[in-house]
């Protein structure tokens, strides 16, 4: 009766909240569908506000579950998704590869994301739409250069296909992990984005600085 | 010795003495071998031995002798054997006595048998019984361990030192309730006796557990307070084996959503005045000087919390079946947990709302109305949460329509007659203005199409009916000309203002028919200004008004001659080849060119008509007009080209 066989969604250790932000059409909704339900969401409406997916995933052995939040772009709800940086452990920034327009706005997102979150706040830029080789319109390495020099990690994914999108979701899940190995982010403390389901020991500095080095992702 | 004679002689003469016993006699003694007779041997031998001497006297006495002699023997014969006879005699008598015993024992023997026999049946008899009794301890052992708990099962129901409960007390409880059950099967047959009994047993046994289940789960839920909580599966199967006693489910319902609502406030207090470690985030308060920024800051905290514990919930709840029941039961337990909260947003709200006006007011009101509608999808509807949220945005629509109000009253309040310049006032301006920035919030809002609609026509009617009043009570003094140029351009600056936005176009009918109102004045205006500068507006009302059966041919009338006729229309020739010469000075005021362009074309067709009617009349012979083609050298149509 009380196995573990069905336990699975409702065992993990940290709760991570993300925010997708982006200019409206970039694809922010389908990278979120196609993470939580592993579909590509054709003629995805518009998003009102704000919409609410979660997923858990493991990283280094440990269950994790994100709390993703995901923004509408239009400019319009702006005052409202605001309010929704506070507190995020991640922010996933979203541009459309074959419309520079959304890659030009991304300053503007970046100026929101840095003011609005924690300075410990993982930022990823994605470049969505990788499908569309055909259309690009901005550059791999222009906007390389951009993440580089924002401090941002980055990647090309594509909803519709599925690629890279695990990987944007779990390398920041992976980077705020390690964040909390070495000690940058407290857990002990609430709204930082990552919630421990236990309290967390206070993890030895010497071990975990050396991978902070040495780290792939 | 004729005895002896020769063989034949002989053989005759034996047969002739067969018949005499003496020679037969004879002849056996000479036929007798005595050597070969060893009886005979012997008994001469031992005759040797007491026959010492052959005298007469020993022959005579032989005979005794021997007789004596045998006597002597039989005497010692008859001795030997009397040993003999005493002999057997005594193993006679042992022999007698045996077979007395063996008889004796052979009775016995008997005797035994027959009581071995009972003792036989008997045995059997208690075997058959022991079988029986054998299997109705089996069945006894089945029934017990269909009906009766084990002793550590037992156990595992009774609660361990810490107060946490077995693992196995689920599987324990099941069989109690199982036990229970079956009892029922127990009454239908001629067992009701023990099914009373065990169903009472099992009654107290499941009371008892369910008391201790709801003892541990009331501690379990008592420490849920942290901002997260981790719901185990022991508790999920708690909280459903709970539902088979819905008292206390829903004591224990009313535990957890305690215990979160709690946390929930504390959290929420935190959010607003600590914010995060070391202040970052920073504490919502922080930002209460921007109210749109802070009421969305505060609504996004209350959203994302509701979306947490709506999380939480489904995890508490993930032992039961998926239906309607769950999700309303799911929906209802957050209303109580976030229902904590409601205090303290109804007073940060309200201290908001009393400090704003209008458009931030608006927003605002739109801003509760978009979180009312987005938590709603959530949680149940009649909870307190959405019933403040309702209330938050009836409380703040209202205070906007009010200070709404105040514009239109102050609109009214301070009439004073339009400038020179004939345009609407800085009052006016400034509250067309207003709407337009609350339009333009709506079109940044995020509320529904039929609020929005609703909305826009509530907003109009506060607003516009009070403007158009104000712009009439504030023209009453004006000219003709003035009051029409000048309601005009007030109408049109909402007219235009407007037309940018959707759900208008009832009120903009209503404005364009106003406006039409006044331009035709406007167009009569101008129309009689171009012919009385040309000095034909006399000739026009006589031909208005003539009547050739009465007064005879125009050419006669006073002041329808052809000389002032010319003269009028050579004016009227000039203004053709400027038309733009003969406009009323005020209509340059006008706002939009649009209606200076209808309000040209209008008019001009007034004129025309006019010039039509003129010309129709001169032209007629019966008119008397001899050289009509020189009064009025263009034809109607030559004229309106020339016009337009």
């Amino acid at each position: 009766m009380s196995n573990s066989t069905n336990s699975g969604p409702y065992n993990y250790t940290y709760i991570f909240k993300y925010i997708i932000i982006g200019d409206m059409g970039v694809g922010k909704s389908c990278l979120l569908h196609q993470f939580t339900e592993k579909k590509f969401m054709a003629d995805c409406p518009h998003t009102i506000g704000v919409e609410f997916g979660t997923r858990i995933i493991e990283v280094s052995g440990q269950k994790i579950k994100l709390q993703i939040w995901d923004t509408a772009g239009q400019e319009r709800f702006r005052a409202v998704t605001r309010s929704y940086y506070r507190g995020a452990a991640g922010a996933l920034m979203v541009y459309d590869i074959t419309r520079r327009s959304t890659y030009n706005h991304l300053s503007s997102w970046l100026t929101d994301a840095r003011s609005l979150t924690h300075p410990n706040t993982v930022i990823y830029l994605i470049g969505n739409k990788g499908d569309l080789e055909a259309q690009r319109d901005v550059s791999y390495e222009e906007a390389k250069q951009f993440a580089d020099e924002n401090g941002l990690l980055f990647l090309e994914a594509s909803a519709k296909t599925g690629q890279n999108v695990e990987e944007a979701f779990l390398e920041t899940a992976k980077k705020i992990y390690q964040n909390i190995l070495d000690g940058s982010l407290d857990l002990n403390a609430a709204e930082t984005g990552v919630q421990p389901k236990q309290p967390m020991p206070k993890p030895v500095s010497n071990e975990a600085k050396p991978s902070d080095s040495q780290c792939s992702c | 010795m004729e005895k002896e004679p020769s063989t034949p002689e002989i053989q005759t003469q034996q047969n002739t003495n067969l018949n005499n016993p003496i020679s037969r006699k004879l002849n056996k003694i000479l036929e007798s071998r005595i050597e070969n007779d060893k009886e005979l041997l012997e008994s001469l031998k031992t005759l040797s031995m007491f026959f010492p001497e052959n005298s007469i006297r020993s022959r005579r006495n032989l005979r005794s002798d021997i007789e004596k002699r045998s006597l002597v023997l039989n005497e010692e014969f008859l001795g030997a054997f009397r040993n003999v006879k005493e002999q057997l005699d005594d193993i006679s008598s042992i022999i007698g006595s045996m077979s007395e015993c063996s008889d004796n024992m052979l009775t016995r023997l008997k005797q035994v048998k027959l009581q071995t026999n009972e003792l036989i049946s008997k045995t059997n008899k208690l075997q058959n019984e022991k079988k029986d009794i054998d299997n109705k301890l089996k069945i006894a052992d089945k029934f017990i361990e269909k009906f009766q708990l084990q002793s550590d099962e037992v156990n595992f129901l009774t609660p361990k030192k810490d107060g946490s409960l077995h693992p196995e007390f689920f599987k324990v409880l099941e069989k109690v309730r199982t036990i229970h059950e079956n009892c029922k099967i127990l009454l239908r047959t001629n067992q009701q006796t023990a099914g009373l009994e065990i169903m009472e047993q099992m009654a107290i046994n499941q009371e008892a557990a369910y008391e201790r289940l709801y003892r541990w789960m009331q501690n379990e839920c008592r420490l849920l307070c942290s901002d997260t909580v981790e719901i185990s599966d022991f508790m999920s199967t708690a909280l459903f084996t709970l539902t088979w006693r819905p008292i206390l489910y829903k004591y224990i319902l009313d535990e957890y959503c305690n215990s979160r609502r709690n946390a929930i406030v504390k959290l929420f207090i935190d959010a607003l005045t600590k914010g995060g470690p070391s202040g970052n985030p920073r504490p919502i308060e922080l930002n209460s000087h921007d109210p749109i920024r802070y009421m969305g800051d505060i609504l996004a905290w209350i959203h994302q919390a509701t979306a947490s514990e709506h999380e939480f919930l489904r995890s508490l709840f993930r032992k039961f079946k998926n239906n309607l029941e769950l999700e309303s039961s799911i929906k209802s337990s957050l209303g109580v947990i976030m229902d904590g909260v409601c205090r303290a947003l109804r007073v940060r709200i309200e201290q908001v709302l009393v400090s704003q006006q209008d458009t931030i007011l608006y927003k605002i009101s739109n801003l509760i109305k978009f979180y009312d509608f987005t938590i709603r999808q959530r949680i149940d509807e009649s909870c307190e949460l959405i019933q403040t949220l309702v209330e938050m945005y009836q409380l703040s629509y209202k205070m906007f329509l009010n200070s709404l109000n105040i514009h239109a009253t102050r609109l009214l309040d301070k009439i004073e007659p339009p400038n020179f310049e004939l345009l609407p006032n800085e009052e006016f301006r400034r509250t067309l203005t207003l709407i337009k920035d609350i339009f333009d919030s709506y079109n940044n809002s995020v509320v529904s199409v039929n609020t929005k609609k609703d909305d826009y026509v509530q907003i109009l009617d506060c607003v516009i009916e009070p403007m158009l009043q104000m712009c009439s009570l504030s023209a009453v003094n004006l000219s003709a000309i003035d009051m029409a140029v000048y309601m005009i351009n007030c109408i049109y600056s909402i007219h235009s203002m407007l037309s940018l936005y959707e759900y208008t176009d009832s009120k903009l009918e209503k404005l364009e028919a106003q406006i039409d109102a006044h331009l035709d004045t406007l167009c009569n205006e101008q129309a009689y200004f171009i012919l009385s500068k040309t000095d034909l507006l006399d000739a026009f009302k006589i031909i208005q008004s003539h009547d050739k059966k009465v007064r005879g041919p125009l050419v006669n009338v006073l002041g329808m001659d052809s000389n002032t006729l010319k003269s009028a229309m050579s004016k009227f020739d000039i203004y053709l080849a400027a038309p733009d010469n003969l406009i009323v000075s005020q209509f340059n005021l006008l706002l939009g060119s649009s209606i200076r362009l209808k309000l040209k074309q209008k008019s001009v067709r007034l004129v025309s008509d006019a010039y039509k009617l003129i010309y129709d009349a001169i032209t007629d012979p019966e008119n008397g007009y001899s050289n009509s083609n020189s009064i009025v050298p263009r034809t109607p149509d030559q004229t309106l080209k020339l016009l337009s």
